[in-house]
């Protein structure tokens, strides 16, 4: 019984052509039409097919002009137009056809060259709100980037003359040592001739008293018979003197009469002095000093080298640069897909509105058609049929989830994150949802006319406040507080983390336990509705 | 053992009594026609017999089955055929009646053989393929017969099946009762036209507000409420006071705008009505003669007409 009433409820939806449409193609178009519309909440489409158009006017005609429009012209979120000069960028600004036009005055490249300050102009049409502000970041991203390139072209000239320097102070590190070892060489060639010297000086000393203690012995041989004669010769007058004393003692008290003894003959002092003292003939004879004391002058005192301590090299560094290194805590790519967003968000959004129309209007059909009463008087449990519809609008809204996530991969190229077919979680969970809010709808409203009022007004503010339509962070902290109360602001949370987080399926299973929490409470809310209902 | 037995029904919506003490019975084969004007309790009647709604109070019994207790059972002895066509438009027919047929519990060849049987019944076969939407009116309210009476139930409950019905179409369903009625079922048929009840019903339960105002055959509740047939005369001049005193058997009624109403104890006597209107000088223009019917006999026990918008004897 349950396939037959399934079976019929997928015939029924496949029949209604309108349900069809407004189940695939409908949010389709929707989805198009905001994606494209709403592009720039998310920073401008990074695809390139909404960009702004920017007139630039480059007075300037320098590098940083050049710089300008060739970072522009490359940016796909800006459609450049270069025009003539400022007031022609202010004249498409004023006319509305841009929102902000960018102007590099004459002088620019100039002034920034002499460390002058400089100033690109942004001309912008205020009530063009999100635009101005795209560009103004834009361009703010290109000044710092021009900034960065200046600094890191200045660091580079500075580092380059700070290694020339340092090369130059090696070179002359290298000559100082090597005019020290000459140096050196000198002093040791001097002490080397100065010892050389003194050799000399000590055998020219050492062969003059050898030829002096040669003078010396020939001298003492030539007097030795002198001084031998003058040996004897006093030997003999000693002698003599004795035996004349003795001959005075033996002669007694006449002793006076002894003759005086001849006077010896005198030898001349000359003689004398010269047998007595040799050393001296030698010392009259021999220079005192047979060499002459040679003084060698010390050998000069080489300067020393002290060189002065090389000059520090000059420590100026250029400030750095303080830049925003963004990273995506996910790894998710920074910027954007905003199709990524629009995608689920009208999914769900029309998801629900299906969900209402297919359920609610279903039952409704059931009652105006009067089979819900003849169903009820027939042995199939009247839950048999309630779950098989129910079943074909589940499966249907799968396959609708499913039908447009494929679109939006093909025509849009949305993530599907890491796992794409972890976005089954989710996409089960909010349907479930749907499906169960639908029979809360079909059970609390009196009548056909009473379901879309009803329903719609519900489904627009859950998926307006969930976070369908526009990022839920654009909206105040307490109503994001209050948007928890809904299946969409879950089914949304965990698309987001999925498919623009890039985070896996564990992020994904809390939100969708709480869209089946939703949906088994709807159930319940429903059953009970439609009992009291039937009931009546 | 009657198929259905209902005594002493009791039902009220909120402080609004729609059924104040309703019983009467239908026997196996037995067609019953179940008339009354709109509101008199007839669809109430058959959505307790047909487990949709609890009487408040009595006796509900349907194939030796009490309600509400045995009401699961009861469904599968059960045909419903609503008063609204009951049908999904954009299924075809045959589609219809498959679905149906499952949710009756038949299964392969045996609900093969009822599809065909019930598409034969009221003669769809040509059409059975074609979406609901595009059949006719009366095509359309044959298909709800057949959705109805495709499992051959024991109890057959019709709640006013032709209305807003071709001719054609009407003619085929009775045919279709008449033989189910023929198989042995229990029809109990809900209905504010009183030549049906007249022509289809072996006997008729008069109901009007919730309460029984009379049941038997047709004949039986004619002759009961002791009505005589009535002649209408259209003159072109006023009839003078006397003008039928000549005649036994006749007695005037009343008389307004040219038109003379006159009760005749025969209807033999009309040609002597005839003659004696003529002698008085009344010129007749038209004659028309009434025999008494159920709807008379309605309004002769509530005063009121059947249905709304046919006057009593006008049919």
């Amino acid at each position: 019984m349950l396939g037959a009433a399934l079976l019929k409820d997928l015939r029924l939806l496949a029949r209604d052509r309108a349900g069809l449409v407004f189940l695939t193609i409908a949010p389709v178009v929707v989805i198009t039409v905001a994606g494209f519309s709403l592009a720039s909440l998310y920073g401008a489409d990074p695809r390139g097919t909404s960009a702004y158009l920017l007139p630039v006017a480059d007075e300037d005609g320098g590098r940083i002009g050049r710089t300008v429009r060739a970072h522009l012209a490359g940016d796909a979120r800006v459609l450049v137009e270069e025009v003539a000069d400022r007031e022609a960028a202010r004249a498409l600004v004023r006319r509305q056809v841009a929102g902000a036009a960018v102007v590099i005055p004459p002088g620019t490249t100039a002034a920034v060259g002499r460390g002058e300050p400089a100033a690109l102009l942004l001309y912008t049409d205020p009530v063009k709100y999100l635009e101005v502000a795209n560009v103004r970041l834009l361009v703010e991203e290109l000044r710092h980037g021009i900034e960065a390139a200046a600094r890191a072209r200045a660091a580079a000239r500075l580092e380059k003359e700070r290694a020339h320097a340092a090369r130059a102070r090696a070179r002359f590190e290298r000559a100082a040592q090597g005019l020290e070892r000459s140096l050196e060489a000198v002093s040791a060639r001097l002490r080397a001739a100065r010892a050389d010297a003194e050799r000399r000086l000590a055998a020219a000393e050492a062969e003059a008293d050898a030829a002096a203690a040669q003078s010396r012995a020939q001298l003492d041989a030539t007097l030795e018979p002198l001084r031998s004669f003058l040996a004897t010769l006093s030997a003999r007058e000693q002698a003599f003197a004795t035996w004349l004393a003795a001959a005075r003692a033996a002669a007694g008290r006449y002793a006076d009469r002894l003759p005086a003894p001849p006077a010896p003959p005198e030898v001349p002092p000359a003689l004398a002095a010269l047998a007595a003292d040799p050393e001296g003939l030698l010392r009259r004879a021999l220079p005192t000093a047979p060499v002459p004391h040679v003084a060698l002058p010390p050998a000069p005192a080489l300067p020393k080298l002290e060189l002065p301590a090389p000059p520090a090299l000059p420590a100026a560094r250029l400030p750095g640069a303080l830049r925003i290194a963004e990273t995506s805590v996910t790894g998710a790519p920074a910027q954007l897909n905003t199709f990524d967003q629009n995608v689920p968000g009208f999914s769900v959004t029309f998801l629900l509105l299906g969900m209402l129309l297919g359920v609610s209007l279903g039952l409704l059909d059931e009652r105006d058609w009067g089979t819900l009463e003849r169903l009820r008087a027939m042995p199939a449990p009247f839950a048999t049929v309630l779950v098989a519809k129910l079943l074909a609008r589940f499966l249907v809204g799968v396959a609708q989830l499913a039908v447009l996530f494929a679109v939006g991969r093909a025509a849009f190229g949305i993530s599907l994150g890491p796992q794409p077919w972890a976005l089954a979680l989710p996409a089960a969970g909010i349907v479930f949802a749907g499906t169960t809010f639908g029979l809360v709808v079909a059970a609390a409203a009196r009548s056909r006319e009473s379901v879309l009022p009803l329903g719609s007004i519900v489904i627009v503010t859950m998926a307006a406040v969930g976070g369908c339509w526009w990022p839920i962070d654009l909206e105040p902290r307490w109503m994001r507080e209050v948007a928890l109360a809904f299946p969409t602001t879950w089914a949304m949370a965990a698309f987001n983390d999925l498919m623009i987080r890039r985070q896996t399926v564990a992020a994904a299973v809390r939100p969708t336990a709480v869209l089946f929490g939703y949906g088994l409470s709807y159930l319940a809310l429903g059953l009970l509705l439609l009992r009291r209902r039937t009931a009546a | 053992m009657p198929a259905i037995r209902v005594e002493g029904v009791i039902k009220r919506y909120g402080a609004r009594p729609a059924l104040a003490g309703v019983s009467f019975t239908v026997a196996p084969g037995e067609i019953v026609g179940l008339l009354g004007p709109n509101g008199a309790g007839k669809s109430t009647t058959l959505s307790i017999l047909a487990t949709l709604l609890v009487a408040d109070a009595g006796a509900v019994v349907v194939a030796d089955r009490p309600l509400p207790a045995q009401a699961a059972a009861v469904r599968r002895l059960l045909g419903f055929v609503p008063q609204r066509e009951a049908l999904y438009p954009p299924l075809s027919a045959r589609e219809n009646l498959e679905f149906f047929a499952r949710m009756q519990g038949l299964r392969g060849t045996a609900a093969a053989r009822a599809l065909a049987d019930a598409l034969a019944l009221v003669g769809l076969e040509r059409r059975a393929d074609e979406p609901v939407a595009r059949l006719s009116g009366g095509m359309r309210r044959r298909l709800n017969l057949a959705c109805g009476i495709l499992h051959r139930p024991q109890v057959i409950l019709l709640d006013e099946p032709t209305v807003g019905v071709d001719p054609q179409s009407r003619e085929r369903i009775f045919e279709a009762v008449a033989a189910l009625a023929a198989g042995g079922a229990a029809v109990l048929y809900s209905t504010h036209y009183m030549e049906e009840a007249e022509r289809l019903c072996r006997r008729v339960v008069l109901l009007d507000e919730g309460r029984v105002l009379a049941v038997g055959t047709p004949a039986e509740l004619v002759a009961n409420a002791g009505m005589a047939p009535r002649l209408e005369l259209r003159t072109a001049r006023p009839l003078p006071p006397g003008w039928l005193d000549g005649v036994r058997g006749a007695r005037p009624l009343g008389s307004r705008d040219g038109e003379t109403v006159v009760a005749i104890a025969d209807t033999a006597l009309a040609p002597a009505v005839l003659d004696a209107a003529a002698r008085a000088g009344g010129s007749v223009l038209a004659l028309t003669l009434h025999r008494p019917n159920l709807a008379d006999v309605f309004f002769s026990l509530t005063g009121r007409a059947l249905r709304d918008d046919v006057a009593p004897g006008a049919a």
